[in-house]
């Protein structure tokens, strides 16, 4: 409600622009920049591996504890251009170790919230769209699963496992953002089965699975999305969370284990930065990216949210 | 004196699209103590002229022009007011009664509580005594007991609810009470009710009232003067039994002529045939078309329909009415013939099957001869696709479509035979399309499914009243064209006494009057259909509706009638057999 609404407003090019989100709320800016910078961190892996030795992210390629090109370290060494981001104090590249990490660090966020992501949808229409002995089944589940703090599980279940792959991380994880969707799915079908278009549906003959998933899934999108980009930050934050202690892969570099490495060989009160700092500001970069893709995402699946 | 002035106003959204001039040159002036009427369809803009006068026009739309003056105030200009002035002008000078009161309670605040907000608001601190004082005037001044002060939203009836809002909208004594279809959302009897209420209390406070709506016939028992819109511009304007009498412009006399009235002209070009007088002869086919057999529904505690069985012949296309207020179990009768419902006990039969014992492919084709059409026109799309998939998809689902050029030309068929031009309908988006458009394509729909039965579940209650009987017209032509029976539901009388070839009356869930139109509606027997059909405000000053005592003592007179007595039955018509039980 505008209570000022009695000039007329003069609109300037920039909000003329802006109102022309409402015609595609899919190229709104958030979306297009956090869009953006995950493309550019995913790129950084794969073009990265093109360019770049990414041997050099073994123990002692290199000379030890190399500051950044432009910086000098604690013995008076400054930065060379065979290491233009330093070295870790083993020796090993932090370039190659985020050409390499930070990909690992996303591939564990998407593969373990798409394992969620399609528990969630399965659960989420039987629940809805079954009712009764199903349904409660799948939400007490649901319901106790959320109470149940994940990292616990975890640290108990990796600690007794001892090495795991990505893979396997990916699935653990999986196993814990499942019930949001679930729940999210349950309910919006639960309101849809009664709308109009589902009673058409139905009126036309449809089978289950043509309402379920002709009818029903498609404007299920844009929740999905947004379930789908929380649910891979979340993952992210577990997997980096185990890897900072030290639970996660241990063969493989990973941005949350150069961090565990870093904290273990006292890099903050030797000022070694570099070493954490780096791989740490690429983690925020890349959950800023997903916050700002979900907070367009929303956008998109809530008209009211679209301000001028 | 007049109390507000609207001078020349013009009100702009601006849109990607450029500006949309939502009202334009709009001058009227609203006197103390008249009533005064803006009707029109949805979209002519006479929310928005009304809500400019609050100054809660939405964004991004502002006045371009014109001025707006309520005289009471030192300068008299609202539009010049700063923010903290124009609060203080709402609700004490202006007060605005909301279309749905269910939504415009807060759910978990006491009825007193939400009065007593707005006198703090205004008046700073009040002893809380004086405080309860005036909430159980006020609400002794809209016909509730005082003990409703203490109840919570939840606890009230939609009436009551609205009564409510009217409390919280006259509880500061405004100049002038703007009401947005205050009545929109509740059966005819209620809504009489509702309407005497308002008007009595602002006669006793002396305001002026701003009434919105599209019914002619509310409009001419409530208000003095009317304001017809179209399209932002005021068309007519006058007293109302002179628009009502002797309308000059031509969208006036559609308004006027789109009311059907019980015992008027019809709408129709060739209204049913007169049955009464024909003896119910036996049905031609052996096991009829549609039958229920001691089909009863009940929710837990509630009955919301009592054993019931009839047997539609449909030999013969008939179109059978099932009138009553909200509550009265029809929508439930709907589902259950429909197979989204289960009896509790009973059997729904379809050429002498039970439907809910069907299998998969019996159920299909249980479905492509029964059809549907539902009440609101702008859930029946799916958002995601474009308006053919509803047309097309159950087409060839249920094997009628030969090939895709087939389908395209049955769709167009359909359109045309509803009066829609295809190409301008077709390949569209539904939110690209009128409430009105929407609900004639499933008309079409249903058309190209010929079925043999079409349940229209009030199929033109949410669509302007100017295109009712059009809408009307089509389901109409369904029956006499294309040999379809129609079960058609509703609470409007006066469009079921025009369609219909038998009126079944519903009250509680149990059938309390039956037989042709012209006995039941022309000349009720039973206190319920004759309590309906005084409710039904008609566009005719000479007919007067009542007080609201009157509209309260047939409150009182529905709370008190017996449950349980049995259905005045006033004749058979051929095909359709009621028993009653």
């Amino acid at each position: 409600m505008s209570t000022s609404a009695t000039q007329e407003p003069q609109l300037t090019k920039a909000q003329q622009r802006k109102m022309r989100r409402f015609d595609n709320p899919w190229l709104n800016p958030k979306l297009l920049w956090g869009a953006a910078i995950l493309i550019g961190i995913m790129a950084l892996g794969l073009i990265g591996r093109l360019l770049w030795d990414t041997e050099l992210v073994f123990t002692g390629s290199g000379p030890l504890k190399l500051p950044p090109i432009g910086f000098e370290n604690l013995r008076g060494q400054s930065g060379i251009t065979d290491h233009p981001l330093g070295t870790d104090g083993a020796g090993r590249d932090v370039l190659s170790l985020l050409i390499v990490g930070a990909p690992n660090s996303l591939y564990v966020g998407l593969l373990a919230s798409l394992i969620g992501m399609s528990l969630g949808i399965f659960l989420g229409f039987s629940a809805g769209f079954v009712r009764g002995r199903v349904d409660d089944v799948i939400r007490v589940l649901s319901d106790v699963m959320i109470t149940i703090p994940p990292l616990l599980i975890l640290v108990v279940f990796q600690s007794a496992y001892g090495d795991v792959n990505l893979t396997m991380m990916a699935v653990l994880i999986a196993a814990f953002v499942w019930q949001s969707p679930t729940r999210l799915i349950r309910a919006q079908v639960m309101s849809m089965r009664e709308s109009g278009y589902v009673q058409m549906a139905r009126l036309s003959g449809a089978s289950t699975f043509h309402i379920m998933f002709k009818e029903m899934l498609p404007n299920l999108i844009p929740y999905l999305f947004g379930s789908f980009i929380a649910n891979v930050t979340t993952s992210i934050v577990t997997a980096v969370g185990l890897e900072v202690l030290g639970l996660g892969p241990q063969r493989v570099p990973t941005l949350g284990r150069t961090i565990y490495e870093a904290i273990n060989a006292g890099a903050l009160i030797q000022n070694l930065w570099w070493w954490w700092g780096i791989p740490t500001l690429f983690l925020a970069l890349m959950f800023i990216a997903l916050l700002l893709i979900n907070i367009g995402l929303d956008e998109v699946s809530n008209p009211r949210l679209r301000k001028l | 004196m007049s109390v507000l002035d609207l001078k020349d106003l013009s009100i702009d959204f601006p849109t990607t699209k450029g500006v949309v001039h939502a009202v334009s040159d709009f001058s009227v002036s609203i006197a103390a103590g008249r009533r005064v009427g803006f009707i029109g369809e949805s979209g002519s803009g006479k929310t928005t002229t009304a809500l400019s006068a609050m100054r809660m026009l939405a964004a991004p739309g502002f006045v371009s022009k014109g001025e707006i003056h309520l005289h009471s105030l030192d300068s008299t200009n609202l539009l010049g007011l700063s923010d903290e002035a124009m609060r203080k002008v709402r609700l004490r000078k202006i007060s605005y009664i909301p279309q749905g009161a269910m939504n415009s309670l807060n759910p978990v605040v006491r009825i007193e509580n939400q009065i007593w907000d707005g006198i703090i608001a205004h008046e700073g601190k009040v002893a809380p005594l004086e405080l309860k004082r005036r909430s159980t005037e006020v609400l002794a001044n809209v016909g509730l007991p005082a003990h409703v002060g203490e109840l919570f939203p939840h606890e009230l009836s939609g009436g009551m609810k609205q009564r409510v809002c009217i409390a919280i909208g006259v509880c500061l004594t405004p100049e002038l009470i703007i009401a947005d279809e205050p009545t929109s959302a509740l059966d005819v009897i209620t809504q009489r009710h509702v309407m005497q209420t308002l008007r009595e209390v602002q006669d006793k406070i002396g305001a002026g009232l701003i009434l919105i709506g599209h019914d002619m016939g509310l409009m001419a028992q409530t208000v003095d003067e009317l304001a017809v819109m179209k399209l932002g511009k005021l068309v007519e304007f006058g007293p109302v039994k002179q628009i009502l009498e002797n309308p000059t412009h031509p969208y006036t006399k559609d308004l006027i002529s789109s009311v059907p009235l019980v015992g008027g002209p019809s709408f129709l070009d060739s209204p049913p045939a007169d049955h009464t007088n024909q003896t119910a002869t036996s049905s031609s086919l052996d096991t009829p078309l549609f039958e229920f057999e001691n089909v009863s529904k009940t929710y837990g505690e509630v009955t919301a329909l009592h054993p019931m069985s009839f047997q539609l012949d449909g030999a013969v296309p008939k179109i059978i009415s099932i009138v009553g207020q909200s509550g009265s179990g029809k929508s439930t009768l709907g589902s259950l013939m429909l197979g989204f419902n289960t009896p509790s006990s009973g059997k729904v039969k379809f050429f002498g099957k039970d439907i809910n014992r069907f299998n998969s492919r019996e159920k299909l084709a249980f479905h492509k001869d029964v059809q549907a059409v539902f009440q609101d026109p702008y859930a029946c799309f799916n958002p995601f696709y474009r308006v053919d998939h509803a047309l097309s998809f159950p087409f060839k689902r249920f094997g009628l479509s030969k090939s895709d050029a087939h389908t395209r030309t049955a769709m167009e068929e359909a359109c045309d035979a509803v009066g829609l031009d295809p190409n301008l309908v077709l390949q569209r988006y539904p939110h690209q399309l009128s409430g009105g458009q929407r609900q004639r394509l499933i008309v079409a729909r249903a058309l190209m499914l010929s079925p043999k039965l079409l349940i229209a579940d009030e199929p033109v209650s949410m669509v302007d009243a100017s295109l009712r009987s059009t809408i009307l017209k089509n389901i109409y032509d369904l029956k006499e064209k294309h040999d379809i029976s129609i079960v058609y539901i509703t609470h409007d009388l006066a469009t079921a006494y025009h369609v219909s070839d038998y009126v079944m009356v519903l009250f509680h869930g149990q059938v309390v009057e039956a037989g042709p139109p012209k006995a039941v509606i022309g000349d009720p027997q039973h206190d319920y259909t004759r309590l309906l059909i005084d409710s039904i405000p008609w566009p005719d000053l000479n007919r007067d509706w009542g007080s609201a005592s009157t509209a309260k003592a047939a409150l009182e007179r529905l709370d008190s009638m017996p449950r349980d007595q049995s259905a005045v039955l006033r004749g058979d018509i051929p095909g359709f057999q009621l028993e009653s039980m």
